[in-house]
This record gives structure tokens, sequence and C-alpha cells, in this order.
């Protein structure tokens, strides 16, 4: 009856589970241009939708005039912020538990602000009808400067919150002040710098940016006015949850409407928001009664949704004379813009920054973040990174470098003495975590030595005796970096968003012939899932992956989750995949011992079917299992074979690695060139080692961009300087860095497969290494900190501030 | 953003200072005016047609004089408006000097630009900025010579 057995590494391989390097099922579709984008929904009918958007930063209207707009032929209708009003829906929640203004209510608080929308015929005649909306404008004191916003005469920018002196995160001391968020031991921070041997002291900005995706926000709304059902199709992260916000706010009934996520072109961040533009197509459906596309350009994507960074973070680091770190002291002054709209879970105002300890074991910590309003697109989220991860990693490793130069020691050498020891772990940190798992020293020395660490020493002081003697002027920088991030938010019980706590799931059907669907609450954007997840259920129900399809994104049809962001598919939706795999495992160990004619504890998992203890010739694959169980009459056992996990993980997971970054700098042009960039990750269990590259160099290729160029910079009177791709610097072919990969494994230790995400890493750690690579190579002239983005002209004045040009 | 430039303009001191207040003048000698009317004796109201590199618009605007100093010198502020284009505000300090039978101008002025002028434009506006002023100085003064020549 059963063929011929073939060995266990060819059916292990054949199931292309986890540690294959199985290539992308998406990419058949992606690189043929045949992904279905919301931009590439078209119903019948459907209008479109356009923003009137603020030229200025801050001003008053003193009045809207729509009717030479409404006269322009296919024009159907102008909302302004009255119409919305009877609705309630002229301002709308944001994720942190502030208000927003879906449109300009009386006044306007930054620049690309929406103020009316356009409902026309088509893109041309909306845009055209754009231009004939007349609003009058007065002009009110403009704050751009976050250190400004808090001057006892700073003008009020959020005039709908006078009076209030309690926001979200408790008191405000000031009517642009949104929040103080502390944590850690102030009192003992403060006693261990006061009596240190050593502190180091700098105040050190991460800039503004954006994440940027290349295809931009955007949405199709179809109200169907005959069964009552709203379907939205969206650029959404989180569609469950925009599902549930939708229901809360609108008053339709969460079963009447349903959010789907088509294929997304990148979201890193940009797409967890929720955005005047989807409630403007919503109701602008709902009163047509016809479906309403809307989809923003590039510099509405630029200036208005979500930004990431702004956050500036002085610090002081202590240590004891030979390097031992003692404390850390840090205060962020965090820009917000003009309403908080920042993706953190609930209880975490500024994310998980307090993870700013880094992989090091520092006794005591404090930590204290204040959040301020100024006339700035709102946003704050996390651009490829875990809450505020990305801010904290740079912050610690800046901190390092500074430390090290008040020493006069090697950083790497710092960095080593004080790494989180393999026995401490689980680690408790000064700041309130428990880091699950690590091997810092162990990856440290790898990297060191891939590297040739110590000859790349004795390489750049020659390159400095070169400069220093007129044979050179190129120097070169080492840019070391090593970072613990934290990710898969996470444990219900201290994470939600808006309410919603944030487990994910997993459903799967596997059907008669021993082929499967599996559905997430998650939503790839290009991260893979389709690819991934099939190889997380590969390996525990013994189906090869190319026979089971992952669909996520309708929330009609997929389990509740809340999405994907913040790495957190891997250890959440992952851990779920895995563990609803395990439940259909079971089902089918009792069904093969029936088969089999044993009892169920006789048969034992062989990689893709259960065979009787102590005789493997006899077993059941999970092809036959799966036949049996729609078409055998088995008692007590109900027939099909499916499952559904709802995963709460137990604790974040951790994962770390150490990036080096060898750069050599032109002193007179400014001009850099990335001679050698290392990337050593430790994700924990590799589940696909392709996508884990493909992963590591995209987030390092946008880890470069931030720290080289990319910026979103305003001028005085609140202009988006960087509102286009002219200006906004996204890496090319060209300028992207040849990048080397490598890793360790140190398996998350209550995660079911041992995984802890990896999408994220890239970004969080390359920053640092090219921000410390340029810091390194002025090191010996006596910079100790200078801001990134590390342009070409910033590179130059810091030569020349130095009296590098002669 | 600030300009300041000198040139020479082949015409007495009060006929220059004359045509610097004469809405026809000023009209022909302003690239892209489509309107300039006169208010009032310190007032002036225009409509200019503008492109900046991508960004092209009809702002509208006021001119308020400050005559105080003529003819020697005299000052003026502005704001226009060009809807979604975006909008300008600023000023100039203009100084008239004799030279024999010609007049040294020079000026230096000063603006803002905000909205979609400022953000697509940013790198192009000084550039901008600059040709057009050389361009309303070249007709400037060559209808002032010019009604010298025929009057």
């Amino acid at each position: 009856m059963n063929e011929m057995t073939p060995p266990k590494t060819e059916r292990t391989a054949a199931l292309k589970g986890l540690g294959s390097a199985r290539k992308r099922v998406e990419d058949a579709r992606f690189t043929q241009g045949k992904g279905n984008y919301v931009d590439d929904i078209k119903l019948p009918g459907m209008l479109f939708g356009d923003f009137v958007r603020s030229p200025y930063a801050h001003a008053r209207i003193k009045s809207i005039d729509a009717e030479k707009a409404k006269a322009l032929p296919g024009v159907i209708a102008v909302l302004t912020a009255a119409d919305l009003a009877p609705l309630k829906l002229h301002w709308m929640p944001t994720l942190a538990g502030d208000v927003q203004m879906v449109l300009a209510d009386g006044k306007v608080l930054f620049q690309g602000q929406e103020v009316a929308f356009v409902v026309a015929e088509n893109r041309y005649i909306a845009a055209d009808a754009v231009e004939l909306v007349e609003v009058d404008y007065e002009e009110l004191p403009v704050v751009v400067d976050p250190f400004k916003a808090e001057a006892p005469d700073a003008p009020v920018l959020r005039e709908d919150l006078a009076g209030k002196s309690e926001g979200a995160h408790g008191p405000r001391r000031h009517h642009n002040h949104i929040f103080t968020w502390e944590q850690g031991d102030r009192d003992a921070t403060e006693k261990v710098l006061a009596s240190a041997d050593v502190v180091a002291e700098e105040m050190v900005y991460y800039h503004r940016t954006h994440p940027c995706p290349l295809e931009t926000c955007g949405c199709v709304a179809s109200m169907d006015k005959v069964n009552g059902k709203l379907t939205v199709w969206g650029t959404f992260q989180a569609p469950h949850a925009v599902r549930t916000v939708a229901s809360l706010i609108s008053g339709i009934a969460e079963h009447n409407i349903r959010i789907i996520s088509p294929d997304i072109g990148g979201g890193f961040g940009n797409k967890v928001g929720v955005y005047p533009g989807y409630i403007c197509s919503i109701v602008a459906s709902i009163v047509t009664g016809v479906p309403v596309k809307w989809v923003e350009d590039r510099m509405e994507n630029l200036m208005a949704t979500a930004f990431a960074r702004d956050y500036w973070m002085k610090g002081k680091i202590s240590a004891t004379k030979d390097g031992r770190i003692t404390g850390l002291w840090c205060h962020v002054t965090a820009d917000h813009g003009a309403f908080d709209a920042c993706a953190d879970p609930t209880k975490f105002p500024a994310g998980f920054f307090n993870i700013c300890t880094g992989s090091y074991d520092i006794p005591v910590a404090y930590l204290a973040v204040d959040g301020v309003y100024t006339n700035k697109a709102p946003g704050g989220v996390a651009y490829r990174c875990s809450f505020r991860v990305t801010e904290a990693a740079y912050f610690i490793e800046r901190m390092i470098e500074v430390l090290a130069i008040r020493l006069g020691m090697d950083s790497a050498e710092l960095r080593a003495k004080n790494f989180i020891r393999k026995d401490q772990f689980p680690y408790h940190s000064a700041l309130g975590w428990e880091y699950d798992s690590g091997d810092y020293h162990t990856a440290w020395d790898k990297a060191l030595k891939a590297v040739d660490y110590e000859g790349l020493r004795r390489e750049q002081a020659q390159r400095l005796e070169d400069f220093k003697a007129g044979k050179t002027r190129k120097l070169i920088g080492i840019g070391l970096t090593h970072f613990t991030e934290i990710v898969g938010a996470g444990p219900v019980k201290n994470c939600d968003i808006l309410g919603l706590g944030m487990f994910d799931s997993c459903e799967i059907r596997i059907h008669p012939t021993g082929s499967a669907i599996a559905r997430l609450g998650t939503i790839s954007q290009g991260q893979g899932h389709a690819t991934t997840f099939a190889q997380i259920l590969a390996s525990e129900i013994g189906i090869p992956a190319d026979d089971i399809t992952v669909e996520e994104g309708d929330t009609d049809t997929a389990p509740y989750g809340l999405g994907t962001y913040g790495s957190r598919s891997t250890p959440v939706a992952g851990a779920a995949t895995a563990m609803a795999g395990r439940k259909i495992r079971a089902k089918a160990q009792m069904i093969a011992a029936y088969l089999l004619e044993v009892h169920d504890d006789d048969v034992e998992w062989d990689i893709d079917r259960f065979a009787v203890k102590g005789a493997p010739e006899r077993f059941k694959t999970m092809k036959e299992i799966a036949f049996a169980a729609y078409n055998q009459a088995i008692p007590g056992i109900e027939p099909g074979l499916e499952a559904v996990s709802y995963y709460d993980p137990p604790n974040m997971t951790y994962p770390f690695g150490a990036y080096i970054c060898v750069m050599e700098i032109d002193v007179d042009t400014g001009e850099h060139e990335i001679r050698q960039f290392y990337a050593l990750d430790d994700c924990g269990t590799r589940i696909n080692p392709m996508i884990i590259e493909g992963q590591v160099h995209g987030g390092a290729t946008e880890g470069y961009a931030i720290a080289m160029g990319q910026e979103i910079a305003y001028d005085e009177m609140g202009n988006v300087k960087t509102a286009t791709l002219m200006d906004f610097f996204l890496p090319t072919a060209w300028e992207t860095p040849h990048y080397t990969t490598d890793f360790t494994v140190t398996p998350s230790p209550h995660h079911p497969i041992g995984a802890k995400g990896v999408g994220e890493s890239p970004n969080v750690g390359s920053v640092p290494a090219f921000s410390n690579a340029v810091h390194d190579a002025f090191r010996a002239f006596g910079l100790t900190q200078t801001h990134m983005p590390h342009d070409h002209w910033r590179i130059w004045r810091t030569a020349h501030e130095l009296g590098l040009h002669g | 953003m600030e300009l300041h430039d000198e040139i020479r303009i082949e015409a007495p001191k009060h006929e220059v200072y004359a045509a610097l207040n004469d809405p026809e003048v000023l009209k022909a000698a302003i690239p892209g005016c489509q309107e300039l009317n006169k208010v009032s004796d310190t007032e002036l109201e225009a409509k200019v047609a503008l492109k900046v590199g991508p960004v092209k618009a009809t702002f509208g605007g006021k001119v308020t004089l400050d005559t105080a100093g003529a003819p020697d010198r005299f000052s003026l502020t502005g704001e226009g408006s060009g809807g979604v284009a975006g909008f300008a505000k600023g000023g100039a300090d203009v100084e008239l000097r004799e030279d024999g039978n010609a007049t040294i101008l020079r000026y230096a002025a000063k603006a803002d630009v905000g909205g979609k002028l400022a953000m697509l434009g940013g790198r192009l506006i000084a550039s901008t900025a600059q040709k057009l002023a050389a361009q309303f100085f070249e007709n400037f003064s060559a209808q002032v010579s010019a009604g010298r020549e025929f009057s």
C-alpha cells in the first residue's frame, strides 16, 4: 500500500520548510507587473477624491469658497469640515489617544493639512477643481522648533485643547506640551552620575525622516446601499484594527464593514495610521452611493502622512576609569507635530524607547520623554523598526562612542566590557524589560574577526599619518554597532492599540487531497509572508510549502489580528501558525493511530507522516491522513482537518546584531564611499535565509539613506523643503553599498519555533553603524558629535569646522 | 531669500522716481504683469503670472509704498497669493543717486515664499527671482531712457 520511503533528508528537503532558501512565491506576480495594488482597483462608476491642502503651516481659515469648483463640469461634491461636522467626523481619534482634524476646522496647523475634499468624475477634473477652491487664510505665527514650543509666549497651536491640563498620557504642563513619560530610577541614577569617575554628556539628534514607501497611501471605499455593506480596499498594515476603529467611529456594525488590504507596495510604518483620506472617501461613498477612490501623490505622502523620528535625545552616561558603565540618564524632547498621531501601544507614548540601555549591563538608568506640539505634520511612526527602537539604538550606540572618546578607549573594547553576558539571560534591564535571550560576545567576536578589526585600525592609523603628512585627502572611518531590538508586540497584558490587544492569529484548513490554505491576521507589504509562513507550516504539518496557500488582508475571511509592523508578524502570527499547525498534527495523530490500528501514543511524528513506534515501515503520510479526515467515518472524531490559533506571546523577542561599516571620506568634497558593510544578525531560528538576506539588504539601504542624506526638513515658515524625490534621498542602485551578511543563532526560548523577527533589525542597526563611521573618521581631530543626515555638505562643513581645509 | 543689486539708468533722478510711481511703466516692466492698478498714492494692486520650475500660477497681491524719503529713497512691502501654488511676501528698499545725467538705482529686497512654490521651486527660487529682477530693470530702464529720447 505504502510507497517506498525516501530518505529523511530527501523528505525534509521536499517540504521546503524551516531553513530552506525557498524562492519567494510572491515574486512571480511582482516581477511581471501583475501585482494588484489599491490603485489597480477599478469599479464601475467610481469617483475620485483629491484634497485642497494648506500652503500655510499655521493659519486661521477665514472662509472657504467652493462655488467655482462645484461649477466645474464633472465635479460631484466639495466636502469641508462644515459638511462633516453634523456626522461628527470632522475630527478623528489618533492611535495615540489624541484627536486630529479630518478637514481643517477653523485653522490649519501644518503645511499640507487637508482643508477640503473634492470629489469628481476623474482624477484630472478633481485636480483642476482643487485649484478653484478659494480659501482665505490669516497667517499665524509658526512654531517649528520643539524647544521654542514650550516658551511661555509660544503661540497656542491646539486651541481645541484649551484648558485641558490632563492628556491621554498624564498631565500637560504647557499649551503645546503633550505628555511626560518617565521610566527608571531618577534619584539613584543622578546619585551615580554625581559620584562617577567619568561622565560623558551629549545631545544626540535623530532627525525627522519619512518611510516613503514606493506605493503611497490610498483607498477605494464602496458603500453598497442595497445590502448596507461598506467595503474598503486600502493600504492598511492592520486591516482588522481598521475595521474595528471604522465601526466605532462610524456606527456601522462591524459585520457590515469589510476591509481588504490587497498587495501593498511597502509600508515601513507609514501605512499603520488612519488618515483623513480614508474617512473622506468613506463619507463620499456613503453620500454618493458609488465607490470613491483616493490615492495620494508623492508630495502628499511626504508632507502629510506619517513621518518618523524627530527625537532630541540628551544623554549622560557614567563609567569607572577602566570603562565599566555605571549609569545612564536620558531626556528626550520629542517633536510630534500638530497632532499626536504616533503609532505606539497605548501604555507606551514613547514606544519601547526604554530599550535604550541597549546591549549593555547598565545597573541603573533614568529616562524621561516630553512630547510637544509643533506646526509640522503628525506621525512619529516606527519606520522599519519596533516602536521608537531605532531612536533608542542610535542613542545608546552614539553614547557608547562618546564615552569611549572621554575614556580614551577603543569603542569595540568598551562594548565587549559592558555587554550583558550569556549567563545573565533572561536579563532584567534597569528600564524595565526582560530580555529573553542573547549571546552578544559570540556575535561580537565573530564580527570583529570577520572584518579583521585590528587590521582595519592599523590601516586607519596609517591613513591618518599620511593625511597629516599631506599625502592624501581621504580619511577612514570605522563604524561599530551592537544593537538589541525589542520586537513582537506583544503580550496583551501590557500591549494594546486603542484597547485592541496585540495578539495575532492563524487559521488552517487542510484540503482532502493534502494541500492547505492558511489565513493570518497579519498583512505582507513585501515581507514575503506567503513564502515564509508556508515554510513554518510545512515543518509543523509535513505538507510541502508549495502546497500551502497563505492568505491575508481580507477581514471577511482572515482571522482577527493586529497586523504587520514592529517586526511582530513572525514573533506573533508566526507563533500562531506553528501553534495552529500543532493542533492539526494532534488531530492527525489520532486519525493516523486509528488507521494504523494502534493507540494514539503508539505513533510518532516523522517529518511528513506518523509511523508506528518501532515499526517505521508502518505509517500514514499527511496526505493519506487528510483524505481520511474527510472521507472516512472515524468513531469519536469529527470529519475535517482545520485549526485556528490566537497567540498571545508571553514576552517580546529580542533580536540583536553586530554591524560594522568601513567608510572613506573625502574631506574636501564631503563625499563618502562605503568600502565595506558587514551585518551579522541573530534573529533566532532562521526560517528562510534568502528572505533574511533580502530583508537585511533592504533595511540597511534604508538605514544608509537615513544616515547619509534622507530627511524631512522644514524652513522657519514651516515649509517642507524636501517634499519630492528630487530633495528627499532614496538611494538607487548607484548609491547603494554592497553588503556582507552573517549570522549567529540564539533561539527565543518562549517562541514555539524560536524565531525572533528580522525585518527591522537592519534599519535599527545600520543607522548607528553608518553614523559612527562618519564620526570615527574625524575622531582624531576632536569631533564628538555631529547630527545626521551626513550628506556631502554636512560632512564638508564638519571638516571645515575642524580646520581641515587649511 | 535676499536680493540686492545696483544698476545705472540713463535718465535723471526725478524722471526715474516718477517712472517708478507710474503704474503704466511698472506694468510694462514687471515680467508677467497682467494688471496693475493704483488704489491710492501709496497702494497698488497687481496680478502677475509666474512660473517657477514646475509651478505656474497667477498671483494676486497688494503693494504698499513708503515714500517718506522721496525722491532719494523709498521702500515697499507687499504680499501675494497664488492659491494652491503658494504665497509670497516681502519688501524692498530702493535708493536713487544722481550720477551726472544718469541715475544709480540700488535696491535690497527680502522675500519669503510658502506653499508649493517653496516646496517644489525651493532650489530654483533664488535664481528665478534674480532673473526676474534683472528682467524688470532691463525693461524699466529701456522704457525710461526711451521716454527721454521721444519726449
